[in-house]
């Protein structure tokens, strides 16, 4: 039976030029849906239009139709389709209201004037339903990644809806994690909730998809996810140069800020020419890691050493990087900044961002901006590369440029440094793996090692 | 303790403060503000609180000593060619720089209890319905204060490693417009969260409100006896205003406004008998 339908769907955001999503006609049925495509392509548009976020709250002309579970989107408010489609969003920071978990999970009640009577119920079963029944009275700045998303959907939970929509809810989470979410949203369609989900981790759940929508430049096509093949992996690019000798090292350092000692005496180094991942979960030490060798952290104990050479370094989140008015300014400015004479051009052809070179950074997609940012700090010949989460939000095709420009900056000498969850990437690049586990590195043994 | 209680008391509290010139009860005030916070929220949680409240006081009176040149006590002189700072320094200017010290600082003090001791959905489920909304949409916001400061940390380490160096202010736009610019994407990020659940739909229920119960009641009752000891003190002319110019004198003391203050206690009492 059809959930959604949308007819002839176009959608332009505020001031857009081309619509974001071009004549939809998509028909959704009960069950678990996944939405694909590369970054940039409309995917978190085409979801906000399922409990119309858009255009309501993002403003914009919208032509055709969309009903969603009996309901006119265009004619319903977000806040009354609230009642029937719950929505997760990307980041389970952003999307906290309340400082307890029970009370952020009773938000939507409070706000649709459901008794108070009924409300610790509808919690207690909400949490119940996405794993996470033990967290109640919780703060939720004690939660881990994952738990905090969880918490996110047992929020959307609450409001039974008939229809829950996850926008790439684990981009940000480690393995372990994202897989307690996956479990948790593809347990949802047993018990009879439908669930669109747009997510980069496709292999789980397109097993058990009933429906697959693939977003690419505003078109909106149907395949079957029985047969549909995700793209490949990036190939492990061929080494043209042998590796150099120490680029930075670590001797005994102990690390934290705010009181709390985040990594414990930590010995580690890299080489110039070489590529090392640092893996583990979330809140481990891997950022902290990556702050101590660049020489943003100052160690409370034991010493750092770097090579002489600029340091490029990629922040989490790629957005606090961008104040330029365009993408093009953004890489000119570091290499301005560096003196380095390379064309701005090169690593904006590179990562596939000439089309959008000339456009406001943060006009952009997530995904495109995560290129941005690796373009704005990547350009020109650095010493030592330092990538924090670099294909977050970033789909196939940039993750095997982003390998590409990898690879070319360790064959010039570069010492490269990833803290990543992504399996493929650390496959195709690294050449040792370090875990990083509760503030203590370990060497980890590695298939993809040469 | 309940929301409404305590923001009776610092209700109370602010009142006093705001209500008389002698230096002596805004002590007391400050005295029992801090007590309160000490006992509720312990020295360590307020330490840098307090260090600030201390600045800001230290920082009222010497721009009074410096800008006032009023008084009959005349410490020392600069000469008047000197602009701004000539002419005589006085016992009085500093005294009265002091006392308003004191009052910024009970006054913060005393309407730090709120934020200190309560949860912020505790707040919110004390205002009234009409303001309720209001509420969530502030505590929300106060949510994200720990965001920005991240963004600030990871915008200045990532502006650095790009070869940025704080020269001036040209400069620092460079790391405040990022920060600027993601705090106000969180901004509507939340508010496109709060807005798919539900947020705005009509009359709000909540969860639960924490009981009213005896101890509450009991700041609540002391709190109101303070209040009408001190105004009426205040009425009767016993509360006594107290004036530093043109020559330094004691201020009065008097035992009914005394007691009124000495009821500002109560909530230590109460949360000492619990333990």
């Amino acid at each position: 039976m059809a959930i959604a339908a949308l007819t002839h769907l176009t959608y332009w955001y505020p001031g857009g030029a081309k619509p974001a999503l071009s004549d939809v006609c998509l028909q959704i049925d009960e069950g678990l849906t996944v939405v694909a495509g590369p970054s940039g392509g409309g995917k978190s548009t085409l979801l906000r239009i399922f409990n119309g976020l858009v255009p309501h709250f993002h403003g914009g002309r919208i032509g055709g139709s969309a009903e969603v579970m009996g309901l006119n989107v265009i004619a319903t408010p977000t806040r009354k389709m609230a009642r029937h489609v719950g929505f997760v969003f990307q980041d389970p920071e952003l999307q906290t209201v309340y400082n307890v978990v029970d009370r952020e999970v009773a938000f939507g009640l409070e706000n649709t004037g459901v008794p108070r009577r009924q409300i610790s119920g509808r919690v207690e079963e909400a949490l119940h339903a996405a794993g996470v029944g033990a967290l109640v009275g919780r703060a939720v700045r004690t939660l881990s990644g994952g738990e905090r998303q969880r918490v996110a959907l047992a929020s959307a939970l609450a409001m039974r809806p008939s229809l829950v929509v996850l926008d790439e809810p684990t981009s940000q989470l480690d393995p372990e994690g994202a897989q307690t979410v996956l479990a948790a949203a593809t347990n949802l369609v047993d018990e009879g909730t439908s669930v669109i989900i747009s997510e980069h981790r496709l292999g789980h759940l397109l097993r058990r998809a009933g429906g697959l929508v693939l977003v690419d430049r505003g078109i909106v096509t149907g395949a079957d996810p029985s047969t549909w093949i995700p793209p490949a992996p990036p190939v492990r690019p061929a080494r043209s140069a042998a590796l150099g000798g120490e680029a930075w090292s670590l001797q005994r350092v102990s690390a934290g800020f705010d009181g709390r000692l985040v990594l414990e005496g930590v010995n580690l180094s890299g080489r110039s020419g070489e590529v090392v991942a640092l893996t583990g979960p979330n809140g481990g030490g891997k950022t902290t890691l990556l702050r101590v060798i660049a020489g943003s952290l100052a160690p409370l104990f034991g010493s750092v050493w770097r090579c002489r050479g600029r340091v490029a370094y990629l922040p989490q989140n790629p957005s606090v990087l961008l104040h330029r008015p365009t993408v093009r300014d953004e890489v000119s400015f570091t290499l301005k900044r560096s003196g380095e004479l390379e064309r701005p051009g090169t690593i904006l052809e590179g990562l596939g961002l000439l089309p959008v070179a000339d456009r406001y950074p943060r006009d952009l997609s997530c995904g495109e901006r995560q290129r941005a940012a690796l373009a704005a700090v990547l350009p020109g010949d650095p010493a030592l590369v330092l990538l924090d989460e670099p294909t977050r939000g970033i789909d196939s095709t940039a993750r095997g440029a982003l390998v590409v420009l990898v690879a070319r900056l360790r064959d010039r000498g570069a010492s490269v440094v990833l803290a990543t969850h992504d399996d493929d990437l650390r496959n195709a690049l690294a050449d040792r793996v370090i875990n990083v586990r509760d503030g203590k590195v370990s060497e980890a043994t590695f298939a993809g090692r040469t | 303790m309940n929301a409404r209680a305590v923001a009776a008391w610092s209700a109370c509290s602010l009142f006093i403060i705001l209500s008389t010139t002698s230096p002596v009860y805004k002590l007391m005030v400050l005295a029992a503000a801090v007590s309160v916070l000490a006992a509720g929220a312990g020295l360590r949680r307020i330490r840098a609180l307090l260090v600030a409240v201390l600045f800001i006081g230290a920082f009222a009176t010497l721009l009074n000593f410096v800008s006032a040149h009023l008084g009959a006590t005349v410490l020392f002189a600069l000469p008047a060619q000197i602009p701004a700072l000539g002419g005589p320094y006085t016992l009085e200017a500093m005294v009265f720089g002091a006392v308003g010290g004191i009052t910024i600082a009970a006054a913060i003090l005393s309407a730090a209890p709120l934020s200190l001791l309560l949860d912020s959905h505790e707040v919110m489920d004390a205002l009234p319905a009409p303001l309720s909304r209001t509420g969530v949409a502030i505590a929300a916001s106060l949510n994200l204060v720990p965001a920005v400061v991240t963004s600030y940390i990871q915008v200045t380490d990532a502006q650095r490693l790009r070869g940025w160096k704080p020269r001036g202010p040209r400069s620092l736009m460079e790391v405040v417009v990022p920060v600027v610019l993601t705090s106000v994407e969180g901004s509507i990020q939340l508010a496109e969260s709060m807005e798919a659940r539900g947020f705005g739909s009509g009359a709000r229920t909540t969860m639960a409100s924490r009981a009213f119960r005896r101890s509450d009641w009991l700041v609540v009752a002391a709190s109101g006896v303070a209040l009408v000891a001190f105004a009426g003190s205040h009425a009767t002319g016993s509360a006594g205003d107290w004036f530093p110019y043109p020559t330094l004198t004691l201020p009065t003391i008097h035992p009914v406004p005394t007691a009124g203050c000495l009821l500002l206690l109560a909530p230590v009492i109460v949360w000492r008998s619990r333990r």
